[in-house]
């Protein structure tokens, strides 16, 4: 297996749920046999991981109340018209 | 809670402004957070955010309500972010490297942006620096980053909130992960 090509192309295919069984196997076999590609998915799991670890934010204080202020006049309600 | 917002967003439809104000509510962290990613910073990301809304609101009866409406309103807000991304450096391109300055780009000629007080002492270095590599990524791969990993949304849902084909999506989210892998790996 083409390790630059194929074999990083299929660690992507399985990070988006996109492996067929065979891709799979293939892939499996290949990362027991190839330590760089290990590494390399190794580095792409953990990225991952870092990625999500980096928190919630909430908004400020008074954000409902300031985007509230800002919106064009309130129209008559239809209702109110019919 | 989908259910919720669908009846509010009806009342807004036939003028009820006020019940904008529950669906302010309910999205405001996830759409100020969204933006301050896109952003790195609190103060665009709080007017963006607000910006966003108040273009929901303004535009409500271009909304479908057979689509989903964080779908909609995520991409509204985030073609503001990447609109003033585009707006911020008319002049050079942040990733473009500085002549004799030996490899450095602009970025690192950029002060880094404070960190947030909610973030955890502990870890807030690496969490910052974290941070800092996916505000440096160019924004199509970072909206992509993004909606996948912090705001969990599908690739077929990004697909939709960017309006663009699933293949793209892919492309840019394989293309995002590596450019972040080789940020981190010596970390």
């Amino acid at each position: 297996m083409n390790c630059k090509k194929e074999a990083v192309e299929l660690m992507h295919k399985y990070l988006d749920g996109d492996l067929t069984k065979a891709e799979e196997a293939g892939l499996i076999q290949h990362l027991e046999t190839c330590e760089d590609c290990q590494k390399h998915f190794h580095e792409l799991k953990r990225t991952i991981t870092w990625i999500q670890s980096t928190g919630q934010i909430t908004a400020p204080s008074n954000f409902t109340q300031n985007v509230m202020a800002k919106l064009p006049k309130e129209k008559k309600r239809v209702s109110y018209m019919r | 809670m989908e259910f919720m917002i669908k009846e509010k967003i009806k009342q807004v439809k036939k003028g009820d402004q006020a019940a904008f104000e529950d669906v302010v509510a309910f999205y405001q962290n996830k759409i100020y957070q969204h933006c301050y990613r896109m952003l790195g910073n609190v103060h665009e990301a709080e007017d963006i955010a607000q910006e966003a809304f108040v273009r929901a609101y303004v535009n409500i009866h271009s909304y479908d309500d057979k689509r989903k409406f964080s779908t909609w309103l995520y991409r509204i807000a985030t073609n503001l972010t990447i609109d003033r991304i585009r707006k911020r450096k008319p002049d050079y391109y942040l990733d473009a490297e500085i002549k004799g300055a030996d490899g450095l780009d602009m970025y690192s000629q950029l002060e880094t942006d404070s960190p947030l007080p909610e973030e955890e002492v502990e870890s807030l270095e690496l969490k910052s620096y974290i941070h800092h590599e996916i505000s440096e990524l160019p924004p199509k791969y970072r909206t992509i980053i993004i909606l996948r990993y912090l705001e969990d949304f599908s690739l077929k849902e990004i697909s939709d909130i960017l309006d663009i084909p699933l293949g793209t999506v892919k492309t840019r989210i394989h293309r995002g992960r590596e450019a972040l892998r080789k940020k981190l790996r010596h970390v």
